[in-house]
């Protein structure tokens, strides 16, 4: 009984682990998704956060001597980029009303490529940052970290539902039309959405570099962007569930982590390792086509907006 | 009308093809230097072990030897044909394939350019343009797991492979025999970090690994996943230390990696990719390029385990003894490891 119980904390870590780089990504396209702006580029601006956090944090500790203050530095320059590269992504799809799904996947395409070509100039390397040590990391113990994030589910969950700017949040992404008749201006709370996605995306990408590993390698990210995105949907727009859907995807790679090379066949054979690599997409889609319902989105998303004249 | 269009076209593109045909010859006539491309792995040079060892070989030839060096990282699998294609059609002298992934579509161009010549490192094609240079990984192998299994308290050692594909699995299974040739009843944990080769570039998951498999009991992990490796190098570090000594211990692969985290890596199974490398280079700039497939095993020291400064007081001289008297053994064929690929 007692190995089960060390087992089950075990996996309950390793999923808070897993799940927190997801979270905070996810959170991030809800602010974005919920003003009415698609947020596919969430991949690229958690390889900005990563890459930014990971050489901040090293410049810090090296150059600037800030020794155990770097990494949160680190945590802060990954957030700004993040910023940075939200607000690029603004201006193409709000000022300019570009298509949001092909401007996301191309800042995607262009953070594949930039973190490459400045680890060479800064690093003399081809893509990856040098390697930190522990004792100039985010904070390690998964406790911390999950009081940390559910502080700020929280707050966010606070923020959307009860306060005037979520509700504003809310309605441009729901009809726009009628918030500007209502006087709120729709750029205006579209721009803080995907901003506000710039940063908690930077932060996932941080954790994601400076937290959960200690250097940036390309693309090291490996989907998770899209995954958060896929947390969002199942999660329908809202904060608690999104967090419940990530947490579910942790688990499941958490568990299938575990389960590697440990389910034996009755006649010794092992299980292959590609089922195992199946299991969180498996579930997934059981989850999504059993029990989830119908999930809606924001009636305006995706739809850049004009008014009328 | 339609049809003289055509024909004009037609002529243009035939113009321009004999043009580029020309400057090509001229160039390759100008050059005096051996001009040498190598295309990396899609982990790229800066992974501090398979494709930084090649990177380190090329390097050194660019500098001893009258060579032009160019590389191409390709980001995607995609862009390794291309690049190979960019080298050849540019005529140059050498052009060298890092991976096993890089082998079929060698295979491709090679047939395309019969006059110029091809290594590849990893894989193996029987043309007469490629020489094929491949490692017996599983004899290095075999010894790093024997000072893992005489080094380990706890009877339990793991390994953290990046994509599960037959090579790597090569590393295992000579790990695997090494050890329980020390511990015929050692816990072996396998794992890999996924099925595709982002499985090279996901150090989280590594960690994530390397953290389960120390909850279960390892306390050595041998690891040959790239930069997904360095998270096992974290996960160990995390562990610290008790009295001076580390509790957990990591393996290296490819490249010396003892320095990545003095005190917590045990040794590192070397290849060494840099020599021959470096060794193909200076045959074609002497003219004695030879293909066909080359085999580098423990008999050339091509592959073996690392002993430096870092390592010296981690590495018992009982665990050093059994490893040296293996290595002796398998040279002498008096040890047949098992080569997980079977050629």
């Amino acid at each position: 009984m007692s190995d089960f119980l060390t087992f089950l904390l075990i996996v309950i870590e390793s999923t808070i682990r897993l799940a927190t780089p997801l979270i905070l990504a996810a959170l991030g396209g809800l602010f974005s998704e919920r003003s009415g702006v698609i947020n596919i580029a969430l991949e690229g601006k958690m390889l900005a956060g990563a890459f930014t956090a990971a050489g901040v944090t090293y410049a810090a500790d090296v150059s600037f001597g800030m020794g155990s203050a770097s990494p949160w530095v680190g945590l802060l320059a990954g957030m700004l980029a993040g910023l940075f590269i939200a607000a690029i992504y603004a201006i193409t799809c709000i000022k300019f009303k570009a298509d949001q799904v092909v401007s996301g996947a191309a800042i995607n395409i262009l953070m594949f490529g930039i973190p490459g070509f400045l680890s060479g100039a800064l690093f003399l390397s081809s893509g990856s940052t040098p390697q930190l040590p522990k004792d100039h990391l985010l904070p390690q113990s998964p406790w911390i970290i999950a009081v940390a994030i559910g502080v700020l589910v929280a707050a966010i969950w606070y923020v959307v539902y009860k306060t005037p700017f979520g509700l504003r949040l809310r309605s441009v992404g729901e009809k726009p039309e009628a918030a500007d008749a209502a006087g709120v201006s729709v750029s205006k709370m579209r721009y803080w959405g995907v901003l506000l996605a710039g940063v908690l995306a930077g932060m996932g990408g941080a954790y994601l570099s400076i937290g959960q590993s200690s250097l940036f390698t390309r693309n090291m990210t490996a989907g998770r962007g899209f995954i958060a995105l896929a947390a969002l949907i199942f999660g329908k727009w809202r904060p608690v569930q999104t967090l419940l859907a990530c947490l579910l995807f942790g688990f499941t790679e958490a568990v299938s982590n575990q389960l590697q090379d440990l389910i034996k066949f009755p006649s010794g054979e092992k299980l292959p390792v590609q089922f195992i690599h199946m299991v969180p997409y498996v579930l997934t889609i059981v989850v999504l086509a059993g029990f989830i319902g119908s999930s809606r989105p924001p009636r305006a998303l995706g739809i850049p907006y004009q008014k009328e004249k | 009308m339609k049809y003289k269009l055509v024909v004009l076209v037609a002529l243009i593109g035939l113009v321009a093809l004999a043009l580029t045909g020309c400057q090509e010859t001229t160039a390759s006539e100008d050059h005096s230097k051996i001009r040498v491309g190598i295309v990396f792995d899609i982990g790229g040079k800066d992974d501090r072990s398979f494709n930084a060892a090649a990177w380190q070989g090329v390097q050194r030839a660019a500098k001893d030897l009258p060579i032009v060096l160019r590389d191409i990282e390709p980001g995607t699998p995609n862009a390794i044909e291309p690049a190979m294609r960019a080298f050849a059609e540019r005529n140059f002298d050498l052009i060298i394939g890092v991976g096993f992934a890089q082998a079929p579509i060698m295979e491709l161009v090679a047939k395309d350019y019969p006059n110029i010549r091809f290594a590849i490192i990893d894989g193996e094609s029987k043309l007469p343009n490629v020489a094929s240079l491949v490692f017996k990984e599983h004899e290095g192998s075999y010894l790093v797991g024997i000072l893992a299994a005489k080094t380990s308290r706890t009877g339990t050692i793991g390994f953290l492979g990046g994509m599960d594909i037959g090579l790597i699995h090569r590393f295992a299974k000579g790990y695997e025999e090494g050890a329980r040739s020390v511990n015929p009843n050692i816990r072996v944990i396998e794992n890999y970090v996924g099925v595709t080769d982002a499985a090279w570039n996901n150090p989280g998951k590594g960690k994530e690994l390397s953290l389960a498999q120390i909850s279960k009991g390892a306390d050595v992990i041998f690891t040959a996943a790239g930069n997904s490796g360095l998270g096992a190098f974290d996960a160990v570090e995390q562990q610290g230390k008790q009295n001076g000594r580390a509790t957990h211990f990591v393996i290296g692969v490819d490249s010396n990696q003892n320095m990545v985290k003095p005190g917590f890596v045990l040794t590192s199974m070397i290849k060494r990719v840099d020599n021959v490398v470096y060794d193909i280079v200076e045959d074609v700039v002497n003219r004695q390029f030879s293909p066909g497939i080359h085999v580098f095993g423990l008999d050339k020291d091509a592959v073996g385990y690392s002993m430096d400064d870092f390592n010296k007081d981690l590495v018992s001289p009982d665990a050093l003894q059994a490893a040296e008297a293996a290595k002796k053994k398998i040279i002498a064929g008096e040890i047949k490891v098992t080569d997980a690929i079977g050629t």
